[in-house]
């Protein structure tokens, strides 16, 4: 009996061992084909960018670049780290600002001597070195529907301060019925529905960089610092508190961005509180009316421009042994006609280089071309903000004074302490 | 004897294995990174000592968090089990369609939370609001979620509506177990309905009530996806005078905290969250055992 149990302990064990020595051993890896992988989190182009690849694959033997796509309500970062902590880091990732830039820098490799690095003004750049590649440029102001404020009387060219706003919002909500309008403005800020980014980063960006030159980040240096700009704060949250006045409250408090893009959609309401990448949704929701961008005017003093940045930047993981596949992969999509045709006519995106002449279909990408083509426009900082900021400092602040629109002061003195707790974080 | 210890430890192997590789060392790990500034990506981390701790009880996101998720264990053990304590009455009954309605209280647990959050959600925000502008009722107009002195009922009775169908099986099963022959025997001697109910079925299936005491109170403990689809959080309220997140439970401040890229700080609130946890479980435990009666 003695004997038999031991007869299975030793075979046993070394079954074990045999598995365990085949598990380790790899196949060795065949030197010619290249796979580059890429990780992305523009969702909206999963399809575009999985077709451009497999044709780059296609020509250009021996490399195969494979994408994957996690974004929306994915959680990105989560995912990239798993990838990382798996010893699985992809060859290219997808950072969004120099928060990201710091998280992963061990990782990214130095990109300033690609091709492309002259044909575009925003390269994500660290210490002189150049470290991102942009995806696109996107951009905002306030989209209005051109038939509503036509009816109303309304012309957008003349919305270049504050005081013009008010007067046209209230005509708008005194013809209501008229137009067939639910409210004048689709703006959200609710935590709930997962809208805090519209009001507590993208209106917040008017008060870091508007009305300044395109990269004046003086204002929001200051706030790094713990300090606010009172009397300019001051004429910011008047502008905040108009929209919020004037918007669809069950879409403020409550809504998706669902709710908020498809009401304006559906010519529910005149203004939309939305960037260039919303035109998908539009197209997909048969909007046929003309859209336009005006300014987020806030200050007593005049502003025509629009908000332009780029989002997001491509990154190459310098520690894979893929790194220079992935750079010609990137440099192909800056610099060739098939790359340009993938970001704009596939993608819908704005390319950020400046050799790119195909026009985007969007309405509202267009009028942001116009714009970039016009120039005077204001920079977008909010990415140099500490992570979490927007989402868990000044979501619920913003979503408070949606709440109580009245209490000014209060809002004021929120985001006073706000600001003076952001050194710390 | 002998050879029996080791067939025993041969068969415990792979068990103990993957519990020290899954659950001992992981946690090790755990309380490790709670104490240094590790950021979830850097090769190396520091180690800090007691810092991600120090701060936590004087940050007013934390403290609101802790506290409303004790709000919310507490009303939820109260609803979820009175709530599925009366099922578990109706389909213990002679009632007609006991067997059909057992399958249907079921049913919400079967529907995951993610799900169930945005069902709830739409339904909340969408179909309340459009009956009470039809019919024209005030409270009903804006959204329930939209109010922060609302929105943890709200949330209590959304998971009441999916984990009572749960609870109830285990009722059942408890009641079930009691022999028929001492109901029977109290109704002749002319107990009433409620005296049969609470002096000889709830006493009887104490052991149930330990059991179902436990889950639903280490489930609202670690409540996150239904928190995360139906509020997110939201909305605002106000606390110790700084504007936080009015719904954001224990779990949910720690994936917030963890998605800004703080994992330390995440991972130390963690900590607390399991500390707490613990504590409370063991408590209720030992004081439900108290009461079981044996058979």
């Amino acid at each position: 009996m003695k004997k038999t149990f031991f007869r299975f302990a030793v075979v046993g064990t070394a079954l074990i061992l045999v598995l365990a020595i085949s598990g380790c051993t790899k196949k060795p890896e065949q030197a010619k084909n290249v796979e580059v992988t890429m990780f992305q989190l523009k969702v909206e182009i999963k399809d575009a960018i999985d077709a451009y690849a497999a044709s780059y694959s296609a020509a250009h033997p021996g490399v195969t670049v494979k994408v994957e796509s996690l974004g929306g309500g994915g959680d990105y970062g989560g995912a990239l780290k798993a990838k990382a902590q798996a010893g699985q880091m992809p060859d290219i990732i997808q950072i969004e600002g120099l928060g990201g830039y710091k998280i992963w820098q061990e990782y990214i490799a130095d990109l300033s001597n690609q091709p492309w690095v002259k044909d575009t003004d925003l390269a994500l750049k660290v210490d002189g070195k150049v470290v991102g590649f942009p995806v696109a440029i996107e951009g905002y102001g306030l989209a209005y529907n051109a038939e509503i404020l036509a009816k109303a009387g309304i012309d957008p060219a003349s919305l270049t301060t504050r005081a013009a706003y008010e007067k046209a919002l209230s005509t708008l909500n005194a013809k209501k019925k008229e137009l067939g309008i639910n409210a004048p403005v689709a703006m959200a800020a609710s935590v709930a529905g997962g809208m805090w980014w519209v009001a507590a980063q993208h209106n917040l960006a008017c008060y870091w960089g508007g009305g300044l030159a395109f990269d004046d980040t003086s204002i929001i240096e200051k706030a790094l610092k713990g300090e606010l700009d009172d009397a300019r704060f001051q004429q910011y949250a008047k502008y905040l508190q108009l929209l919020f006045k004037y918007a669809d409250q069950n879409i403020l408090l409550n809504g998706s961005y669902d709710d908020q893009v498809g009401s304006f959609a559906q010519g529910k309401t005149a203004f939309l509180h939305q960037g260039n990448w919303v035109d998908p949704n539009l197209q997909q929701l048969g909007v046929s009316f003309k859209i336009g961008y005006a300014p987020h005017a806030f200050l007593d003093t005049e502003e025509k421009g629009l908000y332009l940045f780029a989002p997001s930047w491509y990154c190459v993981n310098a520690k894979s042994p893929n790194a220079e596949a992935a750079k010609a992969f990137l440099a192909s999509m800056a610099g060739t006609q098939e790359g340009h045709d993938y970001m704009v006519n596939k993608a819908g995106m704005i390319p950020a280089f400046k050799s790119v002449t195909l026009k985007p279909a969007g309405q509202l990408s267009q009028a942001l071309m116009a714009a970039n083509a016009r120039g005077g426009n204001y920079g977008v900082f909010f990415g140099m903000l500490p992570d979490g900021a927007g989402q868990n400092l000044f979501g619920p602040i913003f979503d408070l004074f949606a709440q109580n629109q009245n209490d000014l002061p209060r809002f004021i003195n929120d985001m006073k302490k706000a600001v003076a707790d952001l050194p710390k974080m | 004897m002998k050879r029996s210890t080791l067939v025993n430890i041969l068969f415990l192997a792979p068990c103990v294995f993957a519990f020290i590789m899954n659950i001992i060392i992981p946690f090790g790990f755990g309380l490790y990174y709670s104490m240094t500034d590790w950021n979830g990506v850097k090769t190396s981390a520091n180690f800090v000592g007691m810092r991600n701790f120090a701060g936590l009880f004087s940050s007013p996101d934390f403290i609101y968090s802790f506290l409303i998720t004790i709000f919310y264990t507490a009303i939820n053990i109260v609803l979820v089990n009175a709530v599925s304590f009366a099922l578990s009455l109706i389909v213990t009954s002679k009632f007609r369609f006991r067997n059909f309605l057992r399958a249907g209280f079921f049913i919400p647990y079967l529907i995951g939370g993610i799900v169930l959050g945005y069902i709830w959600q739409f339904i909340l925000n969408n179909a309340i609001v459009a009956i009470g502008n039809s019919l024209s009722i005030g409270f009903l107009k804006s959204s329930l979620l939209g109010k922060p002195n609302t929105v943890i009922w709200i949330m209590s009775l959304v998971n009441t509506w999916q984990y009572s169908g749960y609870i109830m099986l285990i009722y059942v099963a408890a009641i079930q177990g009691i022999p028929a022959s001492l109901m029977e025997a109290a109704e002749v001697d002319g107990a009433g309905y409620f005296s049969r109910t609470f002096k000889i079925l709830v006493p009887m299936m104490a052991n149930a009530f330990t059991i179902s005491l436990f889950l639903t109170l280490t489930t609202s403990f670690k409540q996150f996806d239904m928190n995360f689809t139906l509020t997110n959080g939201g909305p605002a309220t106000r606390f110790m005078d700084t504007p936080i997140k009015a719904s954001q439970l224990l779990a949910m401040n720690i994936f917030n905290t963890a998605t800004a890229n703080r994992m330390a700080e995440a991972q130390a609130k963690a900590v607390v969250l399991f500390v707490a946890l613990v504590l409370v479980a063991l408590f209720q435990v030992a004081y439900n055992k108290k009461k079981e009666v044996e058979l």
